[in-house]
């Protein structure tokens, strides 16, 4: 039994690391198709603010070098959000003023965004990986970890970003169910003509959603790396699509992006954590195959939950306010 | 009497064509005015002028005596202004409550105060006898309750001048009748009414006045107590419009198209939406099947094309059983469709005429050999289309189908497959959104195809064409038919009530 | 001049596809000019010299560069085919680094291991490519047309797939312990250069071209000129018409997916039946299958323009090698890139200005009124 619990109290936080960024990323997915913009450039913002986050907390632990590591997380998840919401105002521009293709726009920003930060990276350290190697986590939350299980699995090795990220989510599924501008923000991506009609501007509501979605795939950029990676070198390896899937399957609903996004974080663990399972390692596969895994597990998934969509219905057609 | 409000000079153009050219239109209060044209005279353009939806290039507008500027629906909703659409502006899984509300939210720190909200909705309902139930889902109610919702969200918003867009298209006699008597009491109560229509019956039994518009000018207001349908119908049309068809009687022949207990299951309502339907369509007569938008009769259709699996019963064509035939199977045995949404289905519209003209031949030689497109043999065909049934664009053959008018568009589909070498074809609503000549024109040709010897199945919901085109009338109701008819020998009241449910007769 | 410059308007303004073409130039310079800014940015000094130079790239060396310009080009215009051939059906094949990915693994596991077939080697190694990157484009084809599954996502997974599946392969079966990296496939396996050497001596330039520029033909051909293209196009255009008319679009949907990716498949072997380059083992996605979008959309996804399209990235692509001589990262070339492909998506905006512009000036010397739409 205490074998059991001690492996659970070590794969639990790792599964909730894993869960947190990557929900975050499809609830910002979730703001733009609620609103009735296809925003797949999640993975491109993703990098952006992940480049800007950790090259932020280089440069803070240089200038002030006794500044508590937690501290530089906060800065570099909020600068992360700033960069990310800048860099989708150029999606929201195309797809809402100009509009453009939207799946078009998305994938020039995926491949900028790659390209901008492994160049910047090789500009001005000589090679693509930024050198951040300090460790963000929180061994032990003071009291709270020593509570009875709720401790060992929240609040021992956790990260500052999952908890921000689990406040984030109970806001948004206030402002998105409770408020004037969630109810307006639906509206835009189900039926524009209507909202237009009772003076919605629905121009302003879509680049407020695609804006969001900027902030919070960023900052999930920014809690990838500082959890995940660290060493960050330029790519997110589909992570930013795989949040894509999980909006999807989780029919664009944040509760079911949080159940979907455990799932696929546990397929994640089986991928790298494959030798502390016990049984696992005795098959002795090759780590590629886990490494697939997540991402045919989406595919399975994907399958099986298409056929009934439920996106909302104006996502992905540019709006026209001239049209009748 | 008060004019509430006061259009003069109203100039309206876009690209290539002038919608409203300096029309003047006024509206007192408490009445019902009607705005009356045809498809294209401009009259949505005018009151979307005054709804805000577009800008106006000349004229003014004064409200209760104030020169105004609308320059968006905020701005008219402010001033008490409020449209119904004729295609409804509902969002499809929001409550009626957050449909009324949304844009008008009461809010509280924050967040939204529905409680409130569904009080102050239940009150109006109350007051102007529409009963709505706010929890419901808009899927989940019918079309005549939907149109309630687009009423009282004008009310909510505490709109005097309410304009109505076609708003009985979708309605039985029946229900125009209850929604008659609702607009008239809003008139008692001080309401001032504009009414967008082009049905002569409803302007005779509804509207106190009655503006013409022909063509983006102006004719004249008449009052419409005063003068007849006839005269009405002339200044709309500029002509004398003969409200009869002229039609030999119909020499029906043998069986062509034969449907047993069909029945067509829906995933969406997870109930059959067509329920054991039967009927026959003879060679040279023209069966229609009338009923009320959303009985059932598109997915009837549906399934007689092969669009939607069939889950009972069967289809037979000329002796041919195709109940589980594929589209193209059931088009090369002898059936031709003239679709409902002629722009979704009937034509792809980035394409050229000419590859439309051969959308449904274009694997058959001479069209193609051996694979390859035969482009010589492709041209000659769409022209000789073309010429036959006069069709406009352009360009000729090569115009994209996107670039042709409505009426076109309709005309090329009804060429095509009424060009075809078949014995059954199947019009849906085919006039639907054109103009009288066009409709007189397709009219026509469908008579002319009976008296070639094909077997006509026709959808309508406009109960005059259904009376004055058919042979013989189904009325289908809830996905079954409740009643065949000889349109000589029943009167449109009654078939308003089979329409409606009221009555049905036994099946045979 | 302005004679000439006012007809020269004229006549782009009268058809479509020339003002598309248009903006799909304004959107190349827009991009070029990007690329100058960040240059200018890094190194004001290197900076013109350092953009001349990519510009020219081709004819830096004369026939050489010029040879290196369509041996880069290849892959690029096979992508750009294999997406712009589901484009006109309506998809987004965005897999197309996976089916690459997948054709290029084939192509060299037959080039190391079937060296027994001799003078045939390379021509089996080049359609096992093809079919490798035909089932990996039947896949997020078959999601799709049967279980209503968006092909981009299915295509994005199964670029991961590919990825990780190609190391997996490389690291147990065709891995040089020796030289660490990837096996060589067998000189038999190499893709001929005939007598290209003669006319571009030095060039890196192979058989590859013609088989692009097959590819190019075929695609255009059937595109244009067969029943089996008035059907794809049609189902790209209304799925909803195409239906109607009886057209099997699940079909059609999946055979335009399984073209597009034996099209890719094809760029795979291209790209590594050569001598001096290895297949990474490395877990990276090969971006010759995302530049192969830019190249599409630039060619307004005509055969005939992605060619043309592939043909400037290669050029552009030779002028980036010598980027280096001025310290500058290569990566400029992927950033210019990115940011053509973001003009491409303005280009209905581009296109209106081009459409005004052209109106104006025309219109002011000739005093004529456009046409007006026939009712």
């Amino acid at each position: 039994m205490n074998e059991f619990a001690s492996f659970m109290y070590y794969i639990l936080p790792i599964i909730l690391m894993n869960m947190a960024p990557l929900a975050l990323v499809a609830l910002g997915g979730l703001y733009t198709e609620k609103s009735g913009v296809i925003n797949i450039a999640l993975e491109g913002i993703m990098v952006m603010g992940a480049f800007t986050s950790v090259y932020a907390a280089i440069l803070f632990t240089g200038w002030f070098a006794g500044m508590s590591i937690q501290i530089v997380v906060l800065i570099g998840l909020l600068i992360g959000a700033l960069l990310g919401t800048i860099f989708s105002l150029t999606h929201a521009f195309a797809s809402i003023h100009m509009k453009s293709n939207q799946i078009i726009s998305a994938t020039a920003l995926n491949l900028f965004a790659v390209a901008f930060a492994v160049f910047t990276a090789r500009t001005i350290y000589g090679h693509r990986r930024l050198p951040f190697t300090e460790t963000t986590m929180i061994r032990e939350v003071p009291f709270l970890s020593s509570v009875p299980i709720i401790g060992p699995v929240f609040f021992t090795n956790a990260y500052l970003s999952t908890y921000i990220i689990v406040l984030i989510f109970a806001a948004s599924m206030v402002i998105l169910y409770k408020t004037k501008l969630g109810l307006r923000l639906r509206s835009c991506g189900e039926h524009p003509q209507a909202a237009e009609s009772l003076g919605v501007n629905v121009y302003k509501i879509r680049y407020i959603g695609v804006l969001a979605s900027g902030a919070l795939a960023g900052m999930g950029g920014a809690a990838y790396a500082f959890t995940f990676q660290r060493q960050f070198g330029g790519e997110v390896f589909g992570f930013g699509f795989l949040a894509l899937a999980v909006m999807i399957s989780g029919q664009w609903r944040p509760m079911r992006i949080l159940l979907v996004a455990l799932f696929f974080s546990f397929m994640r663990l089986l991928a790298t954590q494959s030798d502390s399972f016990p049984g696992l390692n005795q098959l002795n596969l090759p780590s590629q195959l886990y490494r697939m895994l997540p991402y045919v597990a989406t595919l399975v998934v994907l399958a099986f939950t298409s056929k009934k969509s439920q996106a909302p219905r104006a996502a992905g057609e540019p709006y026209d306010s001239g049209k009748r | 009497m008060e004019i509430v409000v006061n259009m003069q000079g109203i100039t309206k153009e876009f690209p290539g064509v002038i919608a409203n050219d300096k029309v003047d239109f006024d509206l007192r209060q408490g009445e019902i005015h009607a705005l009356l044209g045809e498809n294209g005279a401009g009259k949505s353009t005018l009151m979307s002028v005054l709804f805000g939806l577009f800008h106006p290039d000349e004229g003014s507008i004064s409200i209760r005596g104030e020169e105004v500027r609308i320059n968006s629906p905020r701005d008219a909703t402010k001033l008490g202004i409020g449209m119904v659409h004729q295609h409804f502006k509902l969002v499809h899984n929001f409550t009626v409550a957050q449909n009324i509300i949304l844009g008008e939210e009461d809010t509280k720190n924050g967040l939204l105060t529905m409680e409130k909200s569904i009080d102050k909705i239940r009150k109006l309902s109350e007051l102007y006898k529409l009963k709505v139930d706010p929890y419901a889902k808009i899927e989940d109610i019918s079309v005549g309750q939907q149109q309630r919702v687009e009423i009282l969200k004008m009310l909510y918003r505490e709109a005097d001048i309410l304009i109505l867009d076609e708003p009985t298209a979708v309605l039985t006699p029946q229900e125009i009748d209850e929604l008659i008597k609702i607009l008239k009491s809003l008139a008692q109560e001080g309401k001032s009414i504009i009414l967008i229509t082009h049905k002569l019956k409803e302007i005779k039994m509804a509207a106190d006045r009655c503006t013409v518009l022909r063509l983006g000018k102006k004719i004249g207001t008449v009052n419409v107590k005063k003068t007849t349908n006839e005269e009405l119908a002339e200044m709309m049309v500029g002509r004398e419009i003969s409200f009869t068809i002229d039609k030999k009687k119909a020499e029906a022949g043998e069986v062509v198209l034969k449907v047993e207990r069909l029945c067509v299951h829906s995933d969406r309502s997870k109930r059959d939406v067509v329920k054991e339907m039967g009927f026959e369509v003879r060679k040279g007569e023209i069966l229609c099947i009338a009923g009320i938008e959303g009985n059932g009769q598109t997915e009837l259709v549906e399934a007689l094309t092969g669009l939607r699996p069939i889950s009972g019963g069967s289809v037979v064509l000329n002796g041919k059983d195709i109940t589980h035939a594929s589209i193209r199977e059931r088009s090369l045995a002898g059936m031709a469709h003239v679709p409902e949404d002629r722009q979704r289905h009937g034509l792809v519209l980035d394409y050229p005429l000419e590859y439309n003209l051969i959308l449904q031949q274009y694997f058959a030689p001479p069209f193609q050999k051996k694979g390859f497109l035969q482009f010589a043999p492709i041209r000659s065909y769409a022209e000789k289309l073309i010429d036959a049934f006069d069709i406009r664009t352009g360009k000729g053959a090569i115009a994209l189908a996107r670039n042709m008018s409505g009426g076109n568009q309709q005309k090329a589909i009804i060429a095509r497959e009424m060009s075809r070498h078949t014995d059954l074809l199947i019009a849906v609503q085919p006039t639907r959104g054109l103009d009288v000549g066009a409709i007189e024109y397709i009219h026509d040709l469908l008579v002319s195809q009976r008296d070639e010897g094909k077997a006509v199945l026709l959808i309508s919901l406009d109960l005059y064409e259904v009376m004055s085109l058919s042979d013989r009338i189904v009325v289908i109701y809830e996905g079954e038919n409740v009643g065949e008819f000889d349109p000589a020998s029943v009167t449109e009241r009654e078939l308003g009530l089979y329409m409606s449910g009221s009555k049905r007769r036994e099946a045979s | 001049m302005k004679d000439l410059w006012t007809k020269t308007l004229e006549r782009i303004g009268r058809s479509p596809t020339r003002i598309e073409a248009t903006s799909s130039v304004m959107a190349i310079v827009c991009g070029l000019l990007f690329g100058l800014a960040l240059m200018l940015i890094v190194n004001p000094l290197e900076a013109f010299p350092g953009f001349f130079t990519v510009i020219t790239g081709p004819f830096q060396e004369g026939l050489r560069s010029l040879g290196n310009m369509f041996y880069f080009g290849v892959p690029i215009i096979l992508t750009g085919l294999s997406v712009a051939f589901a484009f006109k059906t309506g998809l987004f094949n965005i897999g197309a680094t996976g089916q690459l990915t997948m054709g290029a693994l084939t192509a060299v596991y037959i080039g190391v291991n079937w060296g027994f077939l001799g003078p045939f080697h390379w021509v089996v190694a080049v359609l096992g490519a093809m079919l490798a990157g035909a089932l990996w484009g039947a896949i997020p084809g078959l999601l799709k047309a049967f279980r209503n599954v968006h092909e981009v996502v299915t295509s994005i997974m199964l670029n991961y797939v590919a990825m990780y599946f190609n190391t997996m392969i490389i690291m147990n079966f065709l891995y040089d312990f020796q030289a660490s990296r990837t096996a060589h496939p067998l000189p038999s396996a190499r893709l001929p250069v005939l007598f290209l050497q003669n006319i571009f001596p030095g060039s890196r330039i192979n058989i590859g071209i013609f088989i692009a520029v097959f590819f190019v033909a075929i695609t255009h051909i059937l595109l244009k000129k067969t029943t089996f293209g008035y059907e794809l196009k049609a189902t790209g255009f209304s799925r909803d018409a195409s239906r109607y008319a009886g057209m099997n679009e699940k079909r059609n949907i999946v055979l335009a997916m399984v073209i597009a990716g034996a099209i890719s498949g094809v760029a795979g072997a291209m790209m590594y039946l050569i001598p001096g380059r290895h297949l990474p083992y490395e877990t990276i996605l090969i971006t010759e299958g995302f530049t192969g979008i830019a190249i599409a959309l630039l060619g307004l996804s005509a055969p005939i323009g992605v060619m043309l399209a592939g043909l400037f990235y290669g050029a552009l692509h030779q002028g980036g090698t010598y980027l280096q001589l001025y310290d500058f990262r290569p990566e400029i070339i992927d950033i210019i890139i990115a940011v053509i492909i973001y003009f491409s998506a303005l280009s209905l905006f581009l296109q209106k200005i081009v459409k005004t512009f052209i109106d104006k000036r025309t219109k002011a010397s000739m005093g004529l009124s456009e046409e007006v739409e026939t009712r």
